[in-house]
């Protein structure tokens, strides 16, 4: 069977997740490059692994998913994408044995014949059971993802599942870790095996009996999950100095995804872009919630790609050590002065700050302290603060400034300054209260 | 190991469910083992069950600590907000008196720094904000009859108080029906020549609750975005940071506000409208 891979799943999923409902089914077919049939086949088994994980109830479920993505926002801290992560599929034959042998690990340790036996017991009658040689490799398996665990001493060896760290904890202390790990899993990056233990420790307490209390958390950034799902290929590559090959999809494109076909006569020209690159460094812009993959290229340098727009992710052939270390270094130089990651020149940017008027707390100071990286505060009045950064380009910065609204006037550079001129006066235009006497 | 792997597929986890067993692989003990490590975990556990929890995961996951240590060098973090006290030490009894629906008393400064002593009040929610990576606690003010939000960092004493059931259902409906009612809701416009950055303006807006709408003869998207009353600077905020790709055109409150900023920035640049 050749590799599964889930960019289709992903691009799907983000774009639903992103614009909630707006498209009709061949409208989103097209954008992802798939036949409508496709995306109904998608669709239907997203939404069966999505029913599954969550286990809504029944009137829920014949929600259409862009809904139940939506009405899972508030009101709840569980991760409404974390489901692609279950979409691995697996034979129903397997994913009964593999379940029943973690079942029969969890309070006993057992060799491999034991497990046999109780799995043989286990087994629904209309199935075929399974020989030793199909369970030691099932055993393996288990044992490379460290779900379960070899115990010590001679052979035939045992095996248990070791979940000492659940199961030795008092209900106090298991209520303390659900809620640490929740906090954790929610504010830091990366996330996804956080969340993926989150669900089963909350499988743990309802079986305890435990109240679960969750916290809330505002303005997350919900589709930062599906690029995870590249992060590990990515820091796999990075440490062993591996180029990789992906076919990009530059987000500016209208289309997202290309099916690989296998039939040559259904075969469309993909409108992605095939490279080769050497990954340094990944990063994560809290201002939107983007993943990007740093790189060097051959043909253009320092090359940065978004996260979301890489599909078809192969490892490549590796380079020497100090080559690595070389573009490294020079990469480090480029971005020392990114507001995100632009390489463009650095200037200095020179802004006043307005403290707000009439409020006895002086949050315009305090965002500029917590957001404003690496620049400076000076004191000016007891109205106003100069704000001054050395910045690669203008570009990145410009938003930030912008959202400060009038508390926030650009000093330098001048034609920095002139732009927020003619887009104020361009948005005073805009926002100019209709007159309704005509 | 990958993030798809057999093990996490959905039919297995509810085999596993069903029969009350769990799965927990490898990288999700090393995952946790790092937040273990880190300072936080000092005000989330009681010292002795840190003491066991970070002995309990060295018997199993040892390979972690090489590898988890690479990662924060490896993924560089961009325009972060700083953060203070992502665990506050109130959150463990905050979160108690939550979870066993009990009163509380609570002693906290307010805006203008007087303090406010020993108040009873039923608690709602702990809300973190990811913007101002900044703890609150949603709650209702018994004698004042009103919804209060504190930042944790403002409340200096928090003491749990006993509460009649009947009164503590009264308190919860409350707040229930009062941010039900604070349910607010714009129309945005996505200038289409921007429509390039479609993607930018679409993830800027992924953190709200919020519908698309898709115009195809005129190639127009509109977001709708349903927010609470309180975070209308918050979105504010978002609208001036997208500036002119995006239109406000319904909204008469943040119209509003944003021609009044408009006007008042010229004003700064000395350009009277």
């Amino acid at each position: 069977m050749a590799r599964e891979s889930f960019d289709k799943e992903i691009q799907f999923l983000r774009m639903l997740a992103l614009t909630s409902g707006a498209y009709s089914r061949q409208q989103f077919a097209d954008r992802l490059g798939i036949s409508v049939h496709t995306f109904d086949k998608t669709m239907r088994r997203l939404k069966e692994i999505a029913g599954t994980a969550w286990q809504q109830p029944k009137e829920e479920q014949s929600l259409p998913l862009a809904e139940l993505l939506r009405s899972s926002y508030y009101e709840s801290a569980d991760p409404v994408l974390l489901f692609l992560f279950r979409s691995k599929s697996v034979k129903e034959s397997e994913s009964i044995r593999l379940s029943q042998i973690i079942i029969a690990l969890q309070r006993e340790s057992l060799t491999a014949a034991e497990v046999l036996q109780q799995c043989c017991d286990g087994m629904p009658e209309d199935m075929a059971m399974p020989d030793e040689k199909t369970i030691r490799s099932d055993l393996k398996y288990l044992e490379g993802t460290g779900v379960i665990r070899k115990e010590s001493g001679s052979r035939p060896h045992r095996y248990t599942a070791d979940n000492r760290f659940i199961t030795e904890l008092s209900d106090a202390e298991l209520s303390d870790l659900y809620a640490f790990i929740d906090v954790m899993a929610n504010t830091q990056i990366p996330s996804v095996q956080g969340y993926l233990l989150r669900d089963s420790l909350k499988k743990t307490l309802k079986q305890r009996s435990i109240p679960e209390s969750s916290f809330l958390y505002k303005y997350h950034y919900h589709s930062r999950i599906l690029d995870e799902s590249h992060l590990y290929t990515i820091l796999k590559a990075i440490r062993e100095r591996k180029k990789l090959s992906f076919l990009y999809f530059t987000p500016k494109a209208p289309q997202s995804y290309g099916s690989k076909n296998t039939n040559p006569l259904f075969e469309r020209e993909s409108e992605g872009r095939q490279h080769t690159t050497l990954p340094l460094r990944v990063a994560y812009d809290h201002q939107y919630g983007r993943w990007y993959m740093l790189c060097h290229s051959s043909r253009q340098g320092i090359a940065i790609y978004r996260m979301e727009g890489l599909t078809q992710l192969q490892e490549s052939t590796a380079v020497e050590e100090t080559e690595f270390e070389q573009k490294l270094q020079a990469l480090q130089q480029k971005i020392r002065f990114s507001w995100l990651v632009d390489t463009g020149r650095t200037v200095t940017v020179k802004a006043r700050f307005y403290h707000p008027e009439g409020s006895a707390s002086n949050f315009i100071r305090e965002r500029v302290r917590l957001q404003g990286q690496w620049g400076t505060v000076t004191e000016e009045s007891d109205q106003t603060f100069i704000y001054e950064i050395s910045v690669n380009g203008t570009m990145e910065i410009k938003p930030w400034l912008r959202s400060f609204g009038s508390s926030c006037e650009v000093l330098e550079p001048r034609s920095l300054r002139q732009e927020f001129i003619e887009e104020w006066k361009e948005l005073a235009a805009g926002y100019e209260p209709v007159r309704e006497n005509l | 190991m990958s993030l798809f792997e057999k093990i996490y597929n959905y039919q297995m986890i509810a085999r596993l469910e069903d029969a009350e067993a769990v799965a927990v692989t490898a990288q999700e003990r090393e995952w946790l083992s790092a937040m273990l490590r880190r300072p936080e975990a000092e005000h989330a556990f009681s010292p002795s069950t840190l003491v066991k929890l970070r002995s309990l995961m060295n018997r199993d996951g040892d390979r972690a600590i090489d590898e988890s240590e690479h990662i924060a060098e490896e993924i560089l973090e961009k325009a972060a907000s700083l953060t203070g006290q992502l665990y506050h030490p109130l959150l463990r009894p905050l979160r108690e008196a939550l979870t066993n629906r009990l009163g509380l008393q609570l002693t906290y400064a307010v805006k203008d720094g007087s303090v406010r002593m020993r108040q009873h009040g039923y608690p709602y929610k702990l809300e973190y904000s990811m913007v101002k990576r900044e703890w609150y606690l949603l709650w209702f003010h018994l004698r004042r009859r009103c919804v209060m939000v504190t930042k944790l960092q403002n409340i200096a004493e928090a003491a749990e108080a006993l509460i009649p059931a009947q009164q503590a259902e009264a308190a919860e409906k409350k707040m229930t029906a009062y941010y039900a009612s604070k349910q607010q809701q714009a129309v945005i416009q996505i200038i289409p020549q921007f429509n390039r950055e479609l993607s930018r303006i679409l993830y800027a807006f992924s953190c709200f609750d919020k519908e698309v709408s898709y115009e195809e003869s005129t190639d127009t998207y509109r977001i709708t975005l349903i927010y609470l009353r309180d975070e209308s600077d918050f979105v504010l905020s978002r609208i001036r940071f997208l500036g002119k790709r995006i239109l406000v055109t319904e909204g008469d409150y943040l119209r509003k506000r944003m021609y009044e900023a408009a006007q008042k920035s010229l004003m700064r640049y000395g350009i009277t409208p």
